[in-house]
């Protein structure tokens, strides 16, 4: 009979006071801003793949070969438009089409014509063929210019019987060949030149000492002479390693930092959401039992809640995780240990008000037990109470993660905003002034703050009526 | 009346102040007689080289050297079971007795934990003192105005900066700051307390001073007082709604002296324990800060004691920092019970 009841039944306590608590919230403009961040930051994290040039930044952040094609301190790429001169920026050139033709039984060539447009008044940093091979072959690299002349960039032999990794950077491979063109025009002795600013430069007389760039299409062609038989290459990449790079540039060990931003979105979310759910619902319940039943509990309750608030909490934590290292979970659970004393007092004198309420009353006279008192009747009119709280919470728990990670303490597995900001203050980059580097982590963990604390704030007005302005 | 409370409070911070010290020597229990352990071998040792150099038969040495450790170990109690271990320890921290530093030194080269923490103590505090004298006062009185023009253009603006800079961590602002007014246009000094060498009048050290302090104040009162308005508004505007308030306007009291005289006078000790409580709260945030400033104070001390894992620094440094923490806590209560009738009378049960 109940369950027939129950299916059509109205809407339960919880459920209405929930469904207020939404209309009101609704008229609250910040909150609505509020949730739309957060559901922005959700949809990052979601489609966190997909936002991303570096889809492995969030694993292997602090694996050096996965970035080693970017360039170092490289400012991000929309600096061009405001800038007087063009910086090339970073490109990867991942579908490379060679046609092969086969010369002799053991021998084939394959060839790709790669043509770049260069428009640019900062030449890239460098120039990156690479892939996987197995076998032997020669690779050749012969660079068309614009103005007809040819630089027989690359000649090298490979050969490994096992699967292995080949990289070729044409600032270190091309030197002589770029030094011998150079001279053809312009005779400096023996002065080291800059190999890229050469090749993407005008041939005349000031070649090396004053280079002009030279816009227009040039041509790389990429031959791959496969001496033995069951030689095969895979996935070759080639990269210009460019002066300006991605949507918000590199760090110092070559790392692209929109990668590791998005990467550290749903680290931040989770830690900031797990620590003020859990610690938040345990002050709740402690602060409900202990006025619950009040008289000796009560007062102990009270004792070894007023230890835990005078505790410091953010030296405690930093002498904590110096002597424990510890990994995240660890460092979620030592949050939780300190931030349930946030709701307690407030939560146990409304719970002492929510006491005298005649249902529970009647709820005692029928016999219910205390669990079902303090959890069917009580705690649920301090829901909403709970989640302003929690909404609150959540930046400082952010908070507390970046900080303890800024000073080199963070769990060194994964990657959040606080480390990158560590990496950026041991890499000089307030002394450097690389902004790129600094700025947007700071900005993200603003940003999350000021998402949840509109929430917060928009629910704390709708529980103190008296804060209303009208 | 109000003796019996404050004596009770103070007695009370006493005792959550010693068992907060016990819970601390019983989770670095371990980390700390590793250290110890370190550093009597290490005494040992030094002294051994001293009397090898005499000339001495090789088995006095070695009988000498397990004396030395045996006495050693005595004195730290380290060959006792856990309980009395843990419980020497606290007594040690309780007494400031915080043992040599392993790496760091105190700015004169001195190694005892409690000279290095304790000289940085006043750096500490002209520091944040300063500053959040100055966040009270803009704080308090930007709160005033919000609530006295509430819901209009000005309230909410400021209302959403504070809800802006809620989540802005102080150090990385103090980041960005520097690297605008240090680097990128050079009128303030990068970090630390003095010119390198300090200016020898005292009126030239006094400006030297002010002008290092410049940067991290700026800062620091710049995140702050917003929060401190957003409190003092709600406080003020809670009480403007009060029956009291009401009469007073209905009897022809001027608004101005209704809102600094009557509405102000009530909401003042919720203002000043918030405001203090917050100034605990920053005080212990604000740590990092001073790594960032390079300020020689006891924020300063956790970041290089971290980076050189010294651990003594660590722990009589948090030791102390507690105990500043727990007596701002309690003068707070004996400042608030002073302010507010109801406490001085009644008391808690």
């Amino acid at each position: 009979m109940s369950t027939d009841i129950k299916s059509k039944k109205a809407p339960s306590r919880i459920q209405m006071q929930l469904a207020d608590f939404w209309k009101e919230f609704k008229q609250v403009k910040f909150g609505i801003i509020g949730l739309i961040f957060l559901v922005i930051f959700i949809l990052i994290t979601i489609f966190e793949h997909f936002l991303i040039p570096f889809p492995e930044a969030s694993t292997r952040w602090r694996d050096i070969t996965y970035w080693e094609d970017n360039p170092r301190n490289a400012p991000p790429v929309w600096i061009n438009w405001f800038t007087e001169k063009d910086y090339t920026p970073t490109t990867y050139m991942n579908n490379l089409e060679f046609e092969e033709k086969t010369i002799s039984p053991t021998m084939s060539v394959s060839t790709a014509i790669l043509e770049y447009d260069y428009n640019y008044d900062v030449p890239p940093i460098d120039l990156i063929y690479r892939g996987r091979f197995k076998g032997s072959f020669t690779l050749n690299i012969v660079l068309e210019r614009p103005d007809g002349n040819t630089i027989n960039l690359v000649n090298k032999n490979f050969s490994s019987p096992t699967w292995k990794d080949f990289r070729v950077a044409i600032s270190n491979e091309a030197k002589n060949a770029v030094q011998s063109f150079a001279k053809r025009f312009q005779n400096v002795s023996s002065q080291t030149i800059k190999v890229n600013s050469t090749i993407f430069s005008e041939a005349n007389k000031e070649i090396i000492t004053n280079p002009v760039p030279l816009k227009g299409t040039y041509k790389f062609n990429i031959n791959i002479i496969k001496t033995s038989e069951d030689t095969v290459i895979e996935d070759p990449k080639f990269i210009f390693s460019g002066a300006v790079s991605g949507i918000l540039g590199t760090d110092n060990a070559k790392r692209d930092i929109w990668s590791g931003l998005i990467a550290g979105t749903k680290w931040a979310l989770f830690i900031g959401l797990l620590t003020s759910a859990i610690s938040i619902s345990v002050g709740v319940i402690y602060g409900v039992v202990s006025a619950y039943y009040g008289g000796f509990v009560d007062s102990i309750m009270q004792r070894i809640w007023e230890i835990f608030m005078n505790i410091p909490l953010l030296p405690v934590l930093i002498v904590l995780s110096a002597i424990f290292k510890p990994s995240i979970w660890s460092l979620i659970t030592m949050m939780c240990l300190f931030f349930w004393v946030g709701p307690v007092k407030t939560v146990r004198s409304m719970a002492l008000q929510i006491k005298e309420e005649t249902y529970v009353e009647a709820a005692k006279a029928l016999g219910a037990s205390n669990g079902r008192i303090i959890f069917k009747h009580m705690v649920p009119i301090l829901i909403p109470y709970a989640f302003a709280s929690m909404a609150l919470n959540v930046p400082s728990a952010i908070l507390y993660e970046a900080t303890v990670s800024l000073l080199g303490l963070g769990d060194a597995t994964i990657v959040t905003w606080g480390q990158i900001l560590h990496d950026a203050m041991n890499g000089g980059a307030v002394t450097n002034g690389l902004w790129w580097w600094v700025v947007p982590p700071g900005i993200s963990i603003a940003l999350i703050g000021m998402t949840f604390a509109f929430i917060g704030f928009a629910m704390d007005t709708i529980l103190n009526p008296k804060l209303r302005t009208r | 009346m109000y003796w019996r409370y404050a004596i009770k409070r103070i007695l009370m911070g006493i005792i959550i102040y010693v068992i907060i010290i016990f819970i601390y020597s019983f989770l670095f229990n371990t980390v700390m007689e590793e250290t110890l352990n370190g550093q009597i071998i290490e005494q040992v040792n030094g002294e051994m080289v001293k009397i090898s150099q005499v000339g001495t038969d090789p088995d006095y040495l070695l009988e000498y050297r397990e004396r030395r450790i045996r006495e050693l170990r005595d004195i730290y109690h380290l060959d006792e079971p856990l309980v009395s271990r843990v419980f020497w320890r606290a007594i040690d921290t309780l007494t400031f007795n915080y043992g040599r530093s392993t790496i760091m030194r105190s700015f004169k080269g001195e190694t005892d934990v409690i000279k290095i923490v304790l000289e940085r103590i006043p750096n500490t505090l002209i520091l944040f003192t300063t500053s959040i004298i100055l966040d009270i006062l803009i704080g308090v009185w930007l709160g005033i105005k919000k609530a006295q023009k509430a819901g209009k253009f000005m309230d909410k603006s400021t209302s959403i900066i504070t809800m802006t800079v809620y989540g802005l961590p102080s150090w990385w602002f103090g980041m960005v700051m520097i690297m605008i007014f240090a680097f990128m246009i050079p009128i303030f000094p990068s970090g630390g307390i003095s010119s390198v060498p300090p200016p020898e009048t005292f009126f030239a050290k006094l400006v030297d001073l002010l002008y290092h302090m410049a940067l991290p104040v700026i800062t620091l009162v710049f995140i702050g007082f917003w929060g401190r308005a957003y409190l003092t508004r709600n406080i003020v505007l809670g009480n403007l709604q009060e029956d009291f308030i009401m009469s007073a306007r209905a009897r022809g009291i001027p608004e101005r002296s209704v809102l600094y005289g009557h509405a102000l006078r009530t909401s003042a000790p919720p203002i000043l324990t918030m405001s203090l409580l917050s100034l605990l709260a920053s005080f212990s945030g604000a740590l990092v800060f001073e790594g960032i400033f390079s300020w020689p104070g006891m924020g300063n001390l956790y970041w290089a004691a971290v980076q050189q894992n010294d651990i003594p620094v660590l722990l009589g440094n948090l030791s102390i920092t507690t105990l500043i923490y727990i007596s701002g806590i309690v003068l707070l209560d004996l400042i608030y019970g002073f302010l507010d009738p109801r406490i001085k009378v009644g008391g808690k049960a």
